[in-house]
């Protein structure tokens, strides 16, 4: 395939633009599906990501197009829409020269539309700007035409008018890819660089590399080496996606496909890496990404303890297909043995629960997540703390400091006020505001990571009634005046409950925990006293009366099923249970910490 | 421990045919004689009561005829003929059928159940049927030993809440027609405490007027709220408000200290006797025994089985009508399902549980049924043993549920 034949683009989109299913016209009008194969989401293989509808990991598909008489091919990196999932973007971005930036013609520019054309700028792509939705009863496409010009600095009248739904605008919308997005430079007789823009496990077929040949030939039976890490490995298959795995003999400069080499672990390939021919490597290797940093934190223990083994190899199969979260071993004296994960982010952290749920049937007791903090000891040394047992005594802390992000807000004008009082609320420190036109506005500000991730979006969404968006970057640490609080539960203290607070925000908290603890633990047949405490001082409690009368009089007229299937439904509650000394705390207490937020 | 379920619907006619050939008995040589307990469920009353959640039409009496012929059916397909100690007719309420029709009830009964000397016929009433002389009339005909009626309370305001439609006087007026009527019926007083509005001193007035009576055997059961209930849904929109625990329990604690001062024997958590007028029907129950069951929502317990008929009145007149099992739902237990089985109802009676002959009998001992909780509730004065036998303590009476759970692993 000659390179001027060949087009390299990627979509971005805010969450539930219609990405996956223009993505999916593009397959229909091109012939790689039938109309019979047409159905929404197809190129979200991953069933979370079909529920949830996101796209967590690019996906890429070939596609054959014919213009004028000349056969064009075209790359599609498909690319996931969810903040915790940027380093995903700016990965695809690097394997493309053109971005189609799709809109929806109702909703409009939304604050990951923007991070995402920003994205698309920085790495010099081509873009071309996309209202989806035409279809629909209502639009505004002359607003949302305005807010591609303001925010984004577009020229409008460079826009396309596309329904995705119906397939109306598609065919200008491929003839445009065509004619603007330019064609791939590299000559296919350089010696090789390919970038590795993805991975993937195949428990079949080992690891599948996802790789953009930037120079040179990528042939079958090639000896390669990987020039970051040295490896070398000799090209078993390669081939492209079209959209199901086909292989080929060769990829030349411009062409994106994939690659097997028979390694088996993911670990082992490393995204942005460059593939160079062993026999006539490159001088030097493409420039690479950065790594992913895991933000987000919890700890994850197997309800049951004999499952630790299980949850420990279930956890090394997930990193397989994920290597953006992290694991290592923990101990807990109310939680036992479990591991201590780091996450991209909150949706982040979700998904993996329920794909260990799901995938391997552990049941998991999962502790309050939180963010990664850095304390400043006395003698000097910076600790970076990702649980808050690893809080030295207050004696110890010179500075205690937590991640700062850049958080974008756009929202209904006449929500601003509401969203900086969110802000304030959060200890935010207000940047600016913007109006992208009469209707809506941009707003910045700097928040706390860890007042973001609990519940920032939740509440975003309830006090704009769904219209406002928001995106966000870690920006650095800052000194704050931060202490660990400690959850006792009859006179002993839960480590898995302890959190690391504002001071200003400790009473109320604590007063908001202790009471959320009180409803979700059941009586037993004994008092319990549940405190949080800031080191030895107590700054709440409440009591859990003891269990004095549970007896059931009646016994159905024989009906002995019954009763005993009342119990074993009592008893399937109480899987998701810790035995705390004599206290059972039921999951959801370990997530209390989260609400308790929001009852103040 | 998960019970064996199989997708092959099983009629009570299979269960008891498969435990005579010994699949699904475990260790025990089933024989039909070793059935000797039936119960007959009457699913007709006049209104629902709002916490009542048995199965029952209200005021379709034009269902009768097709409920007795639906009876008939399910007792054609015994296998075998049996004969019994013990038989109960409840319901819903049986005095809702016409003296003709408790008369062709109970022909079809004793035509495929014999009863043995000395059985136990035991008939639940409502106690504003029995006003009527007729009625009285045609149950002094019938093989009924023991009568057992649904008083439920002697104060007229906790009768109205409860939805009942008697009055207090009644009572005394009907008592005294029934002991004219036979002397040598047992009579029995179902009553219910801890009624939302009922007051300590109503309870313990009622009791008092229920001891007056003198009858033979009474039943004191706490109101539960029941799933789907209009008193579960009253409770919700807060229209009814449950006693505090401490008052029922109080309430609980009352009844036996008064009915034992009366001379009555607290045999099991929720039932007082005379000396010698213990339900022999719910005894089989509570020792494990094996008993047939027929109607709407009845449970069977036979050779290792347990089953429930339908609860909906309609699907069940539907099957049988068609010939189709009846049985909505059934288990088959195991040695050890059977064992805990045996423990927990064994533990509902106040002698509790003889250890050692458990042991014998099931092949298990309490100690690795119960493991580590044993001691616990035994350390925490729930569980006492004396004698050889387990047994709950006073105090453990109020928690039993939570004993029992722990009983059925």
């Amino acid at each position: 395939m000659k390179t001027e034949q060949i087009r390299n683009f990627c979509i971005v989109a805010h969450i539930d633009h219609g990405k996956s299913t223009l993505a999916d016209q593009f397959l229909l009008k091109t012939g790689a599906i039938s109309e019979r194969e047409f159905r929404e989401q197809l190129l979200d293989d991953l069933d979370i990501e079909r529920d949830r509808g996101i796209t967590i990991k690019a996906q890429t598909v070939a596609l054959r197009y014919a213009l004028d008489g000349v056969e064009y091919e075209l790359n599609l990196i498909d690319t996931p829409g969810h903040v915790d999932f940027h380093y995903e973007v700016s990965r695809s971005l690097a394997a493309c020269e053109g971005a189609l930036l799709l809109v929806d013609a109702f909703q409009g520019v939304q604050a990951q539309t923007v991070a995402n054309a920003y994205a698309a700028v920085e790495a010099d792509l081509t873009i071309i700007p996309v209202l989806n939705k035409i279809d629909l009863p209502v639009t505004r496409i002359d607003e949302v035409l305005e807010e591609i010009e303001t925010v984004l600095g577009l020229d409008p009248s460079e826009a396309l008018l596309v329904s995705a739904k119906t397939g109306q605008g598609v065919d200008a919308l491929l003839q445009a890819i065509v004619k603007r997005v330019p064609p791939p430079q590299g000559r296919p007789d350089a010696p090789l660089r390919a970038l590795v823009f993805d991975s993937k496990y195949d428990a079949y077929r080992g690891v599948i590399t996802y790789v953009r040949v930037k120079e040179g030939t990528l042939q079958k039976g090639q000896r390669i080496r990987f020039m970051k890490s040295g490896t070398e490995h000799e090209v078993l298959e390669l081939g492209q996606f079209r959209p199901g795995m086909v292989a080929c003999d060769r990829l030349t400069a411009g062409q994106v496909g994939y690659v097997l080499t028979g390694i088996k672990e993911l670990g082992q390939v490393h995204v942005g890496d460059t593939l160079t021919d062993a026999a006539r490597p490159a001088r030097v290797a493409l420039p690479g990404y950065k790594k992913p940093q895991q933000m987000v934190f919890c700890g994850m223990f197997p309800t049951n303890s004999t499952d630790f083994e299980k949850l420990r190899d279930a956890l090394q199969k997930l990193s397989l297909n994920d290597s953006s979260f992290t694991f290592q071993p923990e101990t807990s004296d109310a939680l036992g043995f479990g591991f201590r994960c780091g996450f991209l982010g909150m949706l982040h952290m979700e998904i993996v629960q329920q794909r260990l749920e799901r995938e391997a049937g552990i049941d998991l007791v999962q502790t309050a997540p939180n963010v990664t903090y850095e304390i400043l000891t006395r003698t000097g040394e910076v600790l970076r703390i990702d649980n808050p047992q690893q809080v030295p005594d207050a004696g110890q802390i010179a500075e205690f400091r937590e991640p700062i992000a850049r958080v974008t807000f756009i929202v209904p004008a006449g929500n601003i006020g509401t969203v900086m009082q969110l802000c304030e609320d959060r200890r935010g420190v207000y940047r600016s505001t913007e109006y992208l036109g009469p209707e809506r506005a941009q707003i910045v500000y700097e928040l706390p990571l860890a007042e973001i991730v609990y519940d920032l979006h939740d509440k975003l969404k309830s006090a704009t009634r769904g219209y406002g968006t928001m995106d966000y970057e870690v920006i650095g640490f800052r000194p704050a005046d931060l202490v660990k609080m400690d959850i006792l539960v009859k006179g002993r203290r839960v480590d898995a409950l302890s959190t690391i607070v504002h001071r200003s925000v400790a009473e109320r908290r604590g007063r908001a925990l202790v009471k959320r603890l009180k409803k979700e633990i059941a009586r037993h047949q004994f008092e319990i006293a549940l405190q949080a405490a800031i080191g030895s001082r107590v700054i709440a409690r409440e009591t859990i009366s003891a269990l004095r009368k549970n007896v059931t009089a009646k016994c159905y007229g024989g009906d002995i099923t019954r009763k005993r299937k009342l119990w074993a439904k009592q008893r399937e509650g109480k899987k998701r249970m810790k035995q705390f000394g004599e206290v059972e705390i039921p999951q959801k207490a370990f997530l209390a910490v989260l609400e308790a937020g929001q009852d103040d | 421990m998960q019970s064996t379920k199989t997708s092959e619907p099983i009629r009570l006619k299979d269960a008891l045919l498969r435990s005579r050939c010994g699949a699904g008995a475990v260790g025990i040589g089933f024989t039909p004689q070793t059935v000797r307990s039936a119960y007959v469920h009457v699913p007709f009353c006049r209104h629902r009561c709002g916490y009542c959640d048995f199965a029952l039409v209200a005021g379709r009496g034009d269902l009768v005829e097709a409920y007795l012929e639906g009876v008939a059916a399910e007792l054609a397909e015994l296998p075998w003929s049996f004969e019994l100690d013990t038989l109960y007719v409840g319901g819903g309420t049986p005095t809702f059928l016409s003296p003709g029709q408790l008369r062709r009830l109970f022909a079809l009964l004793t035509d495929r159940l014999a009863l043995r000397r000395g059985a136990e016929v035991t008939i639940e009433a409502n106690p504003a049927d029995l006003l009527d002389a007729r009625k009285r009339a045609a149950l002094a005909d019938l093989p009924v030993t023991r009568i057992s009626l649904g008083v439920q309370s002697l104060d007229p305001a906790v009768l109205k809440t409860l939805e009942r439609d008697h009055r207090p006087a009644e009572i005394h007026e009907v008592f005294a027609a029934l002991r004219a009527a036979r002397s040598d019926w047992q009579l029995a007083c179902d009553l219910i405490f801890a009624v939302p509005g009922q007051t300590i001193a109503s309870w313990q007035n009622t009791l008092q007027g229920v001891i007056a009576l003198q009858p033979d055997h009474v039943s004191a059961y706490g109101l539960t709220f029941e799933k789907g209930t209009a008193f579960w849904s009253r409770r919700r929109r807060g229209v009814l408000t449950e006693l505090p625990e401490d008052e029922q329990l109080r309430m609980y604690d009352v009844a036996i200290d008064r009915l034992t001062a009366a001379g009555f024997e607290h045999y099991e958590i929720s039932n007082l006797a005379r000396p010698g007028c213990r339900s022999r029907h719910n005894l089989a129950y509570w020792t494990f025994q094996p008993y047939l069951a027929f109607g709407p929502g009845a449970a069977w317990f036979v050779g290792g089985v347990r089953g429930t008929n339908h609860r909906s009145v309609f699907t069940w007149l539907k099957r049988v009508h068609a010939g189709v099992s009846p049985v909505a739902e059934f288990e088959i237990l195991d040695a050890e399902q059977q064992a805990r089985d045996r423990l927990w109802l064994g533990l509902r009676l106040r002698e509790g549980v003889e250890l050692e002959t458990f042991r014998q009998e099931t092949g298990f001992c309490v100690d690795e049924l119960l493991g580590a909780r044993l001691r616990e509730h035994v350390q925490q004065g729930r569980l006492t043993v004396c004698d050889g036998r387990l047994m709950l303590t006073r105090e453990g009476l109020h928690v039993a549920d939570s004993v029992f759970a722990d009983c059925v692993g």
